[in-house]
């Protein structure tokens, strides 16, 4: 029997609410909210640095 | 006798259903708001409530991209492509000439890459395929939507793989980034930028209204309620508004915990994405705003009877879902984002990307839309 997509939503948010407290309890935690693009050499939003002119 | 129990049963049990979902997402949003109060504070709480807010306004006024292309693309209707760059004009107003502002803000200016056209061609076209964008996915699956629930995960595994392809994907050619009129001043800059967005803006709604058609005062007023909330987003964050970035964590932190070792791979050695991935995801802004929006839409759906009256897709459609949602994280990541950061938040901070977004992903729409008959979808 297929589950209705209400339960199966809801498991989904209850599983992903474990999951996100696990990691939030078990990781290191930033004194302030951040972004990948914040460090290094970034050029993107996902943290990718910058490459100009590069092409092969 | 009270009001209550002259409902029969089978006309509560429903309510109950709802109420009971109701209880259970206000409770994780407390939770959630708790836990990030005693790291980030008001900063990641403020992030937090925005996140569910833009879920709440995205929900309620059915404000999307990958429908509105579609629209544009079969149907010739174009008034809500009018309104997507009126929504960009206003958040320029506010991205480009943050400095000049006195925000200690800056917009998203990313590089033109061969990987940004082969990644924005593939979003679109997984876009239409899954029936919607990065945004879309997001609260429709907040909502209890079926085809999201297959959606999203396929999003996050396709982003993740996507983060393993863009290192070497970056070699494939660069110009670097380009931001329009980037010589001038912050006031010209902003002058010029709002001078292409309002042709773009302006062109799609004459040629609507030589069409018959009407810019609706629910959509203007979307646009208007959304640019608030993207201004306070870039205010608070120090960032424009983004999607994809949450999702690619939550997969490569899921990897992790099944044994892949993702943090060997080039991108997660970068010092943005290697501090995420080493602290906890509700310091990540873009993962923090996404389970808001998520949250924030899930009330909505909850309060409004939405939940129960979700019904599962065909399978084909599903598989459509699967499909489109591997393709958007791929393309996401070779495109640095989705409608919402690289559409929306490149545009709006003057970035030459954000326009070569726009134009191919619009072209991976028509692909994709040409596909979609033979997953059982209408075109």
């Amino acid at each position: 029997m297929i589950l209705s997509p209400k339960k199966i939503y809801l498991m989904l948010i209850v599983l992903g609410a474990i999951l996100m407290t696990f990691d939030h309890l078990t990781s290191n935690a930033l004194t302030d909210v951040g972004s990948p693009s914040e460090l290094g050499n970034a050029c993107a939003p996902c943290g990718a640095p910058c490459v100009d002119n590069q092409s092969k | 006798m009270s009001k209550a129990a002259s409902i029969p049963s089978a006309v509560r049990r429903p309510l109950s259903f709802e109420r009971g979902s109701l209880t259970l997402f206000g409770s994780l949003a407390v939770l959630i708001a708790g836990l990030v109060s005693l790291d980030t504070g008001l900063t990641g709480v403020g992030l937090f409530i925005l996140g569910g807010l833009l879920g709440v306004v995205f929900l309620l006024f059915q404000y999307g991209f990958a429908s509105v292309w579609r629209h544009a693309l079969v149907r010739g209707e174009v008034m809500g492509l009018a309104a997507h760059f009126l929504l960009i004009g206003l958040c320029a107003i506010v991205f480009i000439p943050a400095s000049a502002l006195g925000l200690s803000a800056a917009g998203t200016v990313a590089p033109v890459t061969i990987s940004l056209f082969v990644g924005a061609f593939i979003f679109g076209l997984g876009m239409q395929l899954a029936n919607g964008c990065g945004s879309g996915v997001l609260y429709s699956f907040g909502s209890g939507s079926g085809r999201m629930m297959v959606a999203l995960p396929f999003f996050i595994i396709g982003s993740v793989l996507g983060s393993f392809l863009l290192p070497s994907a970056l070699g494939w050619g660069s110009v670097g980034p380009v931001a329009i009129a980037g010589g001038l001043s912050d006031g010209l800059r902003t002058i010029v930028n709002l001078s292409f967005i309002s042709v773009a803006g302006f062109g799609f709604y004459l040629l609507g209204r030589h069409r018959g058609q009407q810019l609706s005062k629910r959509l203007v007023l979307a646009c208007l309620v959304i640019a608030a909330l993207c201004w306070a987003v870039f205010v608070l964050s120090g960032h424009p508004w983004g999607v994809t970035f949450g999702f690619t964590l939550w997969g490569a932190k899921l990897a992790q915990d099944i044994g892949i070792p993702v943090e060997n791979f080039t991108f997660w050695q970068w010092p943005g994405p290697a501090r995420a991935l080493s602290h906890s995801l509700l310091s990540d802004i873009s993962s923090l705003m996404n389970i808001g929006m998520v949250l924030g839409a899930a009330m909505v759906a909850a309060g409004s009877g939405q939940l129960s009256r979700q019904n599962w897709p065909s399978g084909q459609q599903l598989v459509a879902a699967a499909v489109g949602g591997v393709l958007m994280g791929i393309g996401a990541r070779l495109s640095f984002g989705c409608n919402i950061g690289a559409f929306l938040g490149g545009i709006a901070s003057g970035s030459l990307h954000g326009w070569i977004w726009f134009v191919v992903a619009m072209t991976g729409s028509w692909a994709g839309i040409q596909i979609r008959p033979r997953f059982g979808l209408e075109k």
